[in-house]
């Protein structure tokens, strides 16, 4: 394999038009799925030979997209120079990227079936900062994103500790096909399709009922009893079939994103690498880790696994989302293990088990507030309908105050922080949990406020910004509140180590 | 809940008690209020236009006309109410804002985790000598932090105040 030196630049191999190509018929169905719908009015109206129409046009697509796809190859060149790499690209707007090793956060590889064969990878540059200098550099060979990675390493002087040519490290965490399925079955999407379709669904259940109806009118004269008895029935097969399928599909999606999945520490990156027909490669620098969070929701709860994510810092780029690294299925006391690993050293202390008792629990005033919260739009609203309208029913709004009691209360109950000298945790949640885990050292500011009820009550909120978000802990003592913001001031300015 | 064994006393640390809080500029509430001022008029000749063209019973005019009076006279009169609350000190490693009226709050930003500094003024801050002060963190546009009406020196003097420090800072590791 030719070896890519410093200085000259050079051309991907021919196979990055696969590449191009499918980026353009992405592009292409992201952008004009809106047109298909006019299309198919045109198809449908139009009169003569369709199908030779079709044929040529269809060719003629193939043939422009190729062509496009060929000079994007043929346009794109890079260069590796000592502390940077440069990639020409573009046909007719030519760009120039210049993208410095010390800013990159990490470098992700993914790899389709024909590049894997081949043993080619996509490389993406994931880099602090604006999104817009980051880079895609396709079809280069394995060998040469892992020289990329030492080399960025190095620049960052934190030297990979593993030699070259041995043996890969043994992996943190695998994942095998039964978490797939338990990955897929806690798929909370599942639920937000049923939710879109419910009314469909109630439809479809009314017009199954007519069929089944007549039918079995048709057999024996069917009481009206037996008539709702069916209509639900086949309202409930409908809900749990739909529900089948979308699982089926949740579970399907995370064989093809997660499948055969590899966390492994090398050094100070964390690397893992899955996916079923393409395989995706995704590293991070333990430093560059700004918040741990464990999350659990409900399906999980019931099946006993959490997800652990490290989230890095957003870039300054609106509508950017923070980068996050995913491990989409552990048990509490790998989390645990994890977080020593990744929060070393100084993460040890502290834990992230929804479940331990080392926990304290924040002001019960913080219900009053949340009941008066939920209170007042209900009272507004309901009483708004009624003086307009005079329909009683609008008084069904105060409903929500006693429904909406226990839910408050079960966000006080799981609401929670500890700390030590290093850093803190921040459980939360309703009816699933959260507890996210940082240090002191990598606060951005601090904020410490008191509504006038919370003076009254000497308490305070705490909220902490860090690179990738801000985390609050709501009403603890005021006296407390200071001392952990002191404290955290204290930590972060004399702190020599680097947030990022 | 008590930090156990901690790196420093925690009663030794710099606490905010007994801050040299810096007020805003006096000012700012008169350029508040001009501001506030012009988008009442709007809203009242918006009121008045509306009771006038649109033949409405006065069970609707009248909470009307209360509602941007009484708006009127609100806006008008908060910055009076706020402006004085708000305020800023500068300590050795840090920088602190305070503001609220119902909600209180002080903010703290460590020197060395600013990234740039910037001051801008309107018109009708030029207006009335006043400036604002924007620091920016790393993490977004929720990092940001604007304090509005500064001093036109003083912002500039803080400007410059902390683009040294966040250069010894940088220096320092």
């Amino acid at each position: 394999m030719k070896i890519i030196e410093p200085g000259d630049w050079q051309r991907t191999s021919p196979l990055a038009i696969l590449f191009f190509f499918s980026q353009l018929i992405r592009a292409i169905v992201k952008n004009g799925w809106q047109g298909l719908a006019p299309l198919a009015a045109l198809l449908l109206a139009y009169k003569g030979d369709l199908a030779e129409k079709v044929a040529i046009a269809g060719f003629g697509f193939a043939v422009v997209t190729s062509l496009i796809a060929l000079l994007n190859y043929w346009f794109f060149r890079f260069q590796l120079t000592e502390d940077s790499i440069r990639i020409r690209q573009g046909i007719l707007k030519r760009q120039q990227l210049d993208i410095k090793f010390d800013r990159v956060q990490g470098i992700n590889t993914t790899q389709n079936i024909v590049f894997r064969v081949l043993g080619l990878v996509v490389i993406q540059f994931d880099t602090a900062g604006s999104s817009s200098d980051e880079g895609n550099l396709p079809a280069v060979p394995e060998s040469f994103a892992e020289s990329l990675r030492k080399r960025v390493g190095r620049r960052r002087g934190q030297a990979t500790e593993t030699p070259e040519g041995t043996s890969k490290l043994d992996p943190l965490l695998r994942l095998n096909w039964r978490d797939m399925i338990y990955i897929g079955l806690a798929d909370r999407r599942v639920y937000v399709v049923l939710a879109l379709l419910a009314p469909f669904i109630e439809k479809l259940g009314e017009t199954r009922v007519d069929i089944l109806e007549n039918y079995v009118r048709d057999v024996a004269e069917g009481t009206m009893a037996l008539g709702v008895g069916i209509s639900a029935l086949a309202t409930i097969a409908v809900i749990v079939g739909i529900i089948g399928i979308f699982t089926l599909i949740s579970i399907g999606a995370a064989f093809l994103r997660y499948h055969n999945f590899e966390l492994c520490l090398e050094g100070n990156t964390l690397r893992s690498t899955g996916g079923l027909l393409t395989r995706h490669e995704h590293s991070m620098e333990l430093g560059k880790i700004q918040t741990l969070r464990l999350t659990q929701s409900l399906i999980q709860r019931s099946l006993n696994f959490y997800q652990l994510l490290a989230r890095q810092a957003r870039s300054s780029q609106k509508n950017s989302s923070s980068k996050n690294f995913v491990i989409p299925r552990v048990g509490v006391d790998q989390a645990e293990h994890l977080r020593e690993l990744l929060l070393a050293p100084e993460g040890s202390g502290l834990t992230q088990d929804p479940a331990s008792d080392r926990f304290n629990s924040i002001s019960p005033f913080y219900m009053r507030t949340r009941i008066l919260l939920n209170a007042v739009p209900s009272v507004g609203l309901s009483t708004l309908l009624f003086t307009t309208t005079g329909n009683a029913y609008a008084l069904l709004f105060l409903l929500w105050i006693p429904i909406s009691m226990p839910f408050v209360y079960l966000g006080w109950r799981h609401a929670g922080f500890h700390f030590d000298n290093q850093g803190f945790v921040r459980r939360s949640g309703v009816i699933g949990f959260r507890s996210v885990a940082l240090l002191y050292r990598k606060v951005q500011r601090v904020t410490v406020t008191q509504s006038r009820y919370q003076r009254k009550k000497e308490l305070s909120t705490l909220r902490v910004y860090m690179a990738s978000g801000s985390v609050k802990i709501p009403y603890i003592p005021l006296s407390l509140a200071n001392q952990l913001r002191d404290y955290t001031l204290y930590k972060v300015e004399t702190s020599k180590l680097a947030w990022h | 809940m008590m930090f156990q064994n901690p790196e420093i006393a925690i009663d030794d640390l710099p606490n905010m008690v007994d801050l040299d809080w810096q007020s805003l500029d006096p000012h700012f509430v008169r350029r508040l209020q001009v501001e506030h001022g012009l988008t009442a008029l709007a809203s009242l000749a918006g009121a008045t236009a509306f009771s006038v063209l649109v033949p409405v019973p006065p069970f609707v005019t009248i909470p009307l006309w209360v509602l941007v009076v009484s708006f009127a006279i609100a806006t008008f009169a908060w910055p009076g109410i706020s402006v004085p609350r708000q305020g800023y000190a500068v300590r050795e490693k840090d920088i602190v804002f305070k503001k609220g009226v119902v909600w209180r709050s002080v903010t703290a930003i460590p020197y060395n985790r600013i990234q740039h500094v910037e001051t801008s003024n309107t018109i009708l801050d030029r207006k009335f000598g006043v400036a604002s002060l924007k620091l920016f963190t790393a993490g977004g546009s929720g990092g940001d932090l604007k304090v509005r009406g500064i001093s036109a020196n003083n912002a500039e003097r803080l400007r410059v105040f902390v683009l040294n420090k966040i250069g010894a800072s940088i220096e320092n590791h």
